[in-house]
């Protein structure tokens, strides 16, 4: 299975490059401060460091003991503490108060605190209120691009969604348009410029600002990538609120993806610890399965599964040499294929147990009726059983959410999803859906294995907006044509097409995509974009805020967690 | 050609020295040269005259007069002195004139005569008056020694960075010494002076007698001493009429010869050739001037005027009433060429470039002679480097000429050379013109610190910027090194022109530097606000391409709130946060909160910063904006952070209350009195039955009261909350399952007829394990769902009845999935039976 890429698809460029940079920026940072020291990690920076730097990598620069950043008192003895830290104002206070209680007991340490990606002035100034900005130095960690995988570049800023769309904070725009002008120096500018959005065109610009300032060095360079795109989140919430059944989607929605790895639990390795999995295109068996409908999974598995024991009973006919052979070059790769394998398998067993009841199936029927728009009353009632029922809070609302933009409703549902109706302005998903033909129409089975359209991604029941749009606009290469859908987007003001007209562009990054989700993208749409890719020869790139789905948008949302 | 060196002095047997002019000076000086303080600046640079010093036979009435010329004698500046007496005058290395006073204040005048600052030698010279002082040039900048009346010696090494260096005293010192003068050894500025027959060296910690090798004897003084522009060599003059050269180090004398007597010394050693051993020193008397080296035999000149002289890395510059001079050894190259009877390669090539202008055959034998002996390159070198070394464009032209002749015969010679010497003697004529008066070498442009960077500054410290700019166009800098910086430098000095109005200042420095990369409006605009035009500034500053480079002025001239919507349209939050700040601090709070409020994007900013740090102040603006709908949610979230007591938190619900009434929220508002009225119902729940009840839900609460057993209130509870029929049965359903009271339960699905049916009454006892009480309602589920209850309790054969007889396909196939294995066998065919019959209708 797993469609190869079609033999014309253009190489996709190498992203290592900005690990190697972030990582030698750490060091110097760490460096600054020289002999042994205690580093601070706040948890959120936790796992994109250790894709950046391991421990020993850390130690090597005379870190001598790693903290997390938590509530509660640090027992450090080092002499110099540096905090590697997001420029968030309960950092400060807990900075603070360490180093007050310091200056308390009469002791003097040095102190560093390193922001990442960048530092905010309001966070300078909360130790200057709380009387220690003289005694610890700053500086920043500019590092806002992790790669999770060849082509994926995450900001990691799940907060963005929360700070921009609810509450209007437009901070993290500086550092979008560093991270774009970082790929452009790295990789070459973009000859072709789109978007949608508030936010997406203040980025834009602010991005373009920071180029016309530093001109020059980069105008000589070949562009790699011919065209971004850059979308809002709040474009299309409809997407990013439904249960994802592709199988890496499906593998984040019940397992929780965090920064490119999965904690896998007893349950699924089948043994008593649980396994922490690097989820990418280097997992071969993975790499085959992320973008496949969950109903196909199983099968390849099985399948594969044959396969490999066909291959392991080849040695039964071997002599000496070929079996040393067999030992030397082939056992270990046999090794490792059925190591994951038996992994995935676990996981698919623990997906299934979770998501093939009958709740599951009734769910998604729901969904697609209320994508669909029809039975309205039969999914009102659903929902309505599923608060009676106190299912899951979180769950609830989520329905509602999604009634509430399908149907822009005003009605009881739509009273207490209020916060919620307000973030997506008023919906015309309704109308947009015809526009665009979302829906596909279904003659007959939708045959999920050879799927025909990225409405595979959701059984065959919706063309993912988000997706659709950057289709639209790709085939066009301009927005034009699509003003009637961009007036009902209601963001007439910020759809934006830019070209320069760049014939230096071989035809090559031409077919070259770079698409900024601005607020988070779900594996659903990476997975249909990729189909996308496959079917029309281009490859995409994507760069997201953070990897986001239903439940981060909802919790996102909610107070208990800011 | 053939006096070409007439002016060539020989001194000893390696080295010659030329004399030639610089310029004829028409500067109409008044005075003799000797009746003034004189000042001249190395590299060619400006004079200064303070005509009229300080001297006792004056009446101190008269006010003295200090010009600044350039070297070519174009005035460029004069005032009236009208501060105390000068000891000393002074150029630094940015050419900054430095006068240093009798009470030890050092007054700074720029080129033009521009004040620009004063600093003190300290406070002990007050009193004791400054006797003497020098003014040195290290590594670091430019330094000032005084010594004092009391005869000790203060200095600094860089005026730039004011760090006062009081020497040690010096044992027994009663009277000034004879002389003195500064050294700069191992980056250390040392003071070394003579008293009576004794040499001292001064550094900072201690004060140590020297003795110089190889003195002779019988010297009883020493009147006057110099070192070498580089610090590196020294030069003694003793009253026995001896001079004594040696390194600065005091290690390696040179010798000393018999000399008569002086009234002034300028020692000046030339050992810039590098293969020449040659030392030499320049020593100048009223009308005398000699240059003395190891050679038994000097060179004399004859000195019309009162002249002075100025030290230079590779010559001295002599200037007079009349002219200005230049004394230096002839370079090596130029030897080579023109002495008499060279036969050097370089000498022939000229030769020949003549001939073959002449059209004579001679020029082939010059050039095979040449060729013979493969020295063809060496003599094109010869000549270029020989070019550079030449003061007329003629004679520059004709070397040039050569070589470029000589290249003609060569295969492979790399161009540079021979580029870059025409551009360069270009830009040196250029500044050695009479109008622009800047005599350098070739040697000091090219080869030491006076770089073509230094060289621009120095053109815009003359404000000769189309000079400048041609000289960048000229040698094609980059324009943000080149032409941008010059027209920076030149708006900024535009600025200054106050009897100018602001409209066509600002309008002029537009349109000449226009988008210029890398010219900073915002850098210009800083200097008109400097001189005291803020509307000047504030129109350049709309100039300014970047937001962000026009805050931070525009906040130091208080247009705070200009500076606000710049900031914002700079989309640097940063910025706009700096600018909020500085808002707070400056405005009341009223008018702060007006102009947040007209500013949507800085007011979220704040009121994020608020939430975090200034909640009250988040409270009043919510207040301020009659923001009702927040304010609630505020309170809201009050009354959960910030309220211990159950009294606090249903105050601070009812404030919240109110608040989404008044945003006419009636939704939110009844749900908050909801939550009153289920907080203290949760709290009279805790003290009459004991028990967690605060901060449940209300259907945990109701669900918490069936599991205790409080049906009754239970119900109570339901009623006054209007719980959906529907939820309640779930609710009840649910607890009762989860008590395993089955009685109950079925009591309860008895008590009327169920409103959510009887699927979720199988579904919640199959979750308990319960299949006996799940068949008992399975039977009473209704037609449409019986099939699913049935699969559910694991009746698949009756499941598969029911579906046939339903003839649901869609159930068909649902029971179908549910076949498992052998035992289901016969009911799977049974099925697929009545699929087929269906199918033949």
């Amino acid at each position: 299975m797993a469609f190869p890429h079609r033999p014309d698809a253009p190489e996709l460029p190498d992203f290592s490059m900005l690990k190697r940079l972030a990582r030698d920026q750490l060091i110097y940072l760490l460096e600054q401060l020289p002999g042994k020291k205690d580093l601070f990690i706040e948890a959120d920076l936790m796992s994109p460091l250790d894709r950046i730097a391991n421990v020993s990598i850390l130690k090597q620069h005379e870190v001598d003991k790693l903290y997390k950043v938590e509530n509660k008192p640090a027992l450090s003895s080092s002499e110099q503490l540096c905090f590697l830290v997001r420029p968030r104002i309960k950092n400060m206070r807990y900075i603070a108060n360490l180093v007050n209680a310091d200056k308390l007991a009469g002791r003097t340490r040095k102190y560093k605190v390193i922001f990442s990606p960048q530092k905010f002035y309001a966070c300078e100034m909360v130790l200057e209120e709380e009387g220690i900005y003289g005694d610890v130095s700053c500086d920043e960690w500019a590092f806002s691009l992790l790669p999770l995988d060849v082509d994926l570049l995450s900001m990691e800023l799940p907060e963005f969604f929360r700070d921009y769309f609810l509450e209007g904070d437009q901070r993290w725009i500086n550092t979008v348009a560093q991270a774009l002008h970082l790929l452009s120096t790295l990789y070459g500018s973009f000859p072709n410029c789109y978007g949608i959005g508030r936010c997406a065109k203040m980025s834009y610009e602010l991005w373009r600002k920071l180029e016309e300032e530093e001109d020059g060095e980069t105008k000589g360079r070949r562009p790699e990538i011919g065209h971004i795109f850059l979308l809002d989140r709040d474009m299309d919430f409809v997407t990013a609120l439904c249960s994802q059944v592709v199988y890496e989607g499906l593998v984040d929605d019940t397992f929780r993806i965090k920064c490119g790895s999965v904690d896998f639990g007893p349950e699924v390795t089948s043994s008593d610890k649980s396994l922490k999995v690097l989820l990418n295109a280097e997992d071969k068996v993975f790499n085959e399965i992320r973008n496949e409908h969950f109903s196909n999974v199983f099968g390849f598995l099985s399948q594969k599964a044959r396969n490999l024991q066909a291959q392991y009973d080849r040695r039964r006919g071997m002599d000496i040499k070929q079996m040393k052979n067999f030992v030397s070059q082939e056992l270990k790769g046999l090794k490792q294929e059925h190591r994951l394998l038996s992994l995935h398998i676990g996981a698919c067993e623990s997906i299934m147990k979770k998501k093939t009841k009958q709740d599951f199936q009734e769910l998604i029927k729901t969904e697609h009726a209320l994508l669909e728009g029809f039975s309205i009353r039969e999914s009102t009632s659903y929902i309505e059983e599923h608060i009676d029922r106190q299912v899951s809070p979180i769950e609830s609302l989520r329905l509602m959410c999604l009634l509430s933009i399908t149907e822009n409703t005003d009605k009881a549902a739509g009273k207490i999803t209020d916060a919620f109706s307000s973030l997506a302005k008023r919906s015309n998903f309704r109308a947009i859906s015809k526009k665009l033909n979302l829906i596909p129409r279904v003659d007959g089975e939708y045959d999920l294995k050879v799927p025909r359209d990225m409405a595979y991604v959701f059984s065959g029941a919706y063309v993912p907006l988000s997706c659709r749009i950057i289709e639209q606009v790709l085939e066009r290469r301009s927005w034009q044509g699509l003003d009637e859908v961009v007036r009902l987007l209601n963001c007439s003001e910020f759809a934006f097409t830019d070209m320069i007209k760049d014939d230096k562009a071989s035809s090559e990054s031409l077919r070259l995509i770079l698409v900024v989700f601005l607020g988070g993208c779900t594996f659903s749409e990476i997975s249909a974009l990729r189909f996308l890719g496959r079917e029309k020869g281009y490859r995409f790139i994507f760069l997201t805020t953070a990897v986001t789905n239903s439940a981060r948008l909802m919790e996102a949302m909610s107070e208990v967690k800011a | 050609m053939d006096c070409y060196t007439a002016n060539w002095n020989p001194l000893g047997d390696s080295a010659f020295y030329r004399k030639y002019e610089l310029y004829s000076m028409d500067w109409d000086l008044k005075e003799e040269l000797r009746d003034c303080l004189v000042a001249a600046a190395p590299y060619g640079g400006p004079i200064a005259l303070l005509r009229n010093p300080w001297r006792k036979e004056k009446a101190a009435s008269v006010r003295p007069v200090l010009d600044i010329y350039s070297a070519s004698g174009v005035p460029l500046a004069s005032l009236l002195w009208k501060s105390g007496p000068v000891v000393s005058l002074g150029w630094s290395a940015e050419e900054e004139l430095l006068c240093v006073q009798e009470d030890g204040a050092v007054l700074v005048y720029g080129l033009h005569g521009d004040f620009r600052r004063h600093f003190s030698m300290g406070n002990e010279v007050l009193q004791n008056r400054v006797l003497d002082a020098r003014i040195f040039h290290t590594e670091f900048g430019s330094g000032v020694a005084i010594l004092t009346g009391a005869h000790r010696f203060t200095l600094s090494a860089n005026v730039g960075d004011l760090k006062l260096r009081r020497m040690p005293e010096v044992p027994g010192l009663q009277s000034a010494p004879s002389c003195w003068t500064t050294l700069c050894q191992d980056r250390v500025a040392h003071i070394l002076l003579a008293v009576g027959p004794d040499l001292y060296l001064l550094d900072h910690a201690a004060c140590s007698a020297v003795i110089p090798p190889g003195l002779a004897p019988g010297v009883s003084s020493f009147l006057q001493m110099a070192v070498s522009f580089t610090y590196r060599h020294l030069a003694l003059f003793t009253d026995t009429g001896y001079i004594w050269m040696g390194t600065a180090s005091l290690k390696v004398d040179v010798g000393d010869m018999a000399m008569g007597l002086v009234s002034r010394v300028c020692p000046k050693h030339m050992c810039s050739r590098p293969r020449s051993k040659e030392r030499a020193v320049v020593v100048a008397w009223e009308r005398r001037l000699m240059v003395v080296g190891d050679a038994p035999e000097s060179i004399q000149f004859v000195l019309d005027e009162d002249s002075y002289l100025v030290p230079e890395l590779d010559g001295v510059r002599i200037f007079s009433r009349s002219t200005h001079e230049f004394l230096h050894e002839v370079p090596a190259a130029s030897e080579e060429i023109f002495k008499i009877a060279s036969m050097a390669p370089g000498a022939l090539l000229l030769e020949a470039q003549k001939e073959y202008e002449k059209e004579s055959q001679k020029a082939d034998e010059y050039l095979r002679e040449i060729q013979e002996l493969g020295q063809l390159t060496q003599a094109v070198q010869q000549c270029i480097e020989a070019a550079g070394h030449e003061h007329q464009p003629e004679m520059q032209k004709s070397l040039l000429r050569a070589a470029s002749f000589g290249k003609c015969f060569l295969d492979r010679f790399p161009p540079d050379s021979f580029v870059r010497m025409c551009q360069d003697l270009r830009v040196l004529n250029a500044v050695r013109d009479y109008h622009i008066g800047i005599p350098l070498t070739y040697r000091k442009y090219r080869y030491k610190q006076l770089t073509i960077q230094v060289l621009l500054d120095r053109l815009v410290l003359r404000r000769l910027y189309p000079l400048a700019i041609q000289i960048c166009e000229y040698l094609r800098l980059p324009e943000v090194q080149g032409v941008s910086r010059i027209l920076a430098h030149w708006a900024c000095y535009k600025v200054q022109q106050k009897d100018v109005s602001d409209e066509d200042v600002a309008r002029a420095i537009n349109q000449k530097l226009g988008d210029t990369p890398g010219v900073s409006y915002s850098d210009i605009a800083a200097r008109a606000y400097g001189c005291g035009r803020t509307e000047l500034a504030i129109k350049l500053l709309e100039y300014e391409p970047r937001s962000g480079e026009q805050v931070p002025l525009l906040l130091k001239m208080k247009r705070s709130k200009l500076a606000l919507s710049k900031a914002i349209e700079s989309g640097d939050t940063d910025l706009v946060f700096t600018v909020l700040l500085h808002l707070k601090n400056e405005l009341n709070r009223g008018d702060f909160f007006m102009t947040l409020r007209n500013q949507p994007m800085a007011l979220s900013l704040y009121r994020q910063f608020c939430k975090h740090q200034e909640l009250e102040t988040l409270k009043d603006l919510y207040n301020q904006d009659d923001n009702h709908q927040e304010l609630g949610s505020f309170h809201i979230r009050a009354s959960y952070a910030a309220e211990e007591r159950i009294e606090g938190r249903v105050a601070a619900l009812q404030t919240a209350a109110d608040a989404f009434y008044k945003a006419k929220n009636e939704f939110a508002a009844k749900a908050t009195e909801d939550q009153m009225r289920l907080l203290r119902l949760q709290r009279r729940l805790e003290d009459e039955l004991g028990g967690q009840f605060l901060d449940l839900s209300l259907h945990d609460t109701v669900t918490t009261l069936i599991l205790g057993g409080h049906n009754k209130r239970a119900e109570q509870l339901a009623r006054d909350f209007r719980i959906p029929d529907k939820r309640l049965w779930w609710l009840k359903l649910t607890a009762l399952a989860d008590l395993e009271d089955w009685e109950e339960l079925e009591k309860f699905s008895k008590s009327k007829k169920s409103p959510i049916g009887y699927l979720p009454f199988v579904e919640i006892c199959m979750k308990q394990h319960n299949k006996y009480e799940a068949k008992k309602y399975a039977s009473r589920v209704g037609p449409e769902q019986k099939v699913k209850a049935l699969l559910l309790v694991g009746d698949v054969a009756q499941a598969a009845d029911v579906a046939i007889e339903h003839r649901n396909e869609a159930e068909l196939s649902l029971v179908l999935s549910h076949c498992t294995g052998a035992t289901d066998g016969a009911t799977a065919d049974k099925i697929q039976r009545a699929r087929a019959q269906a199918q033949k209708k």
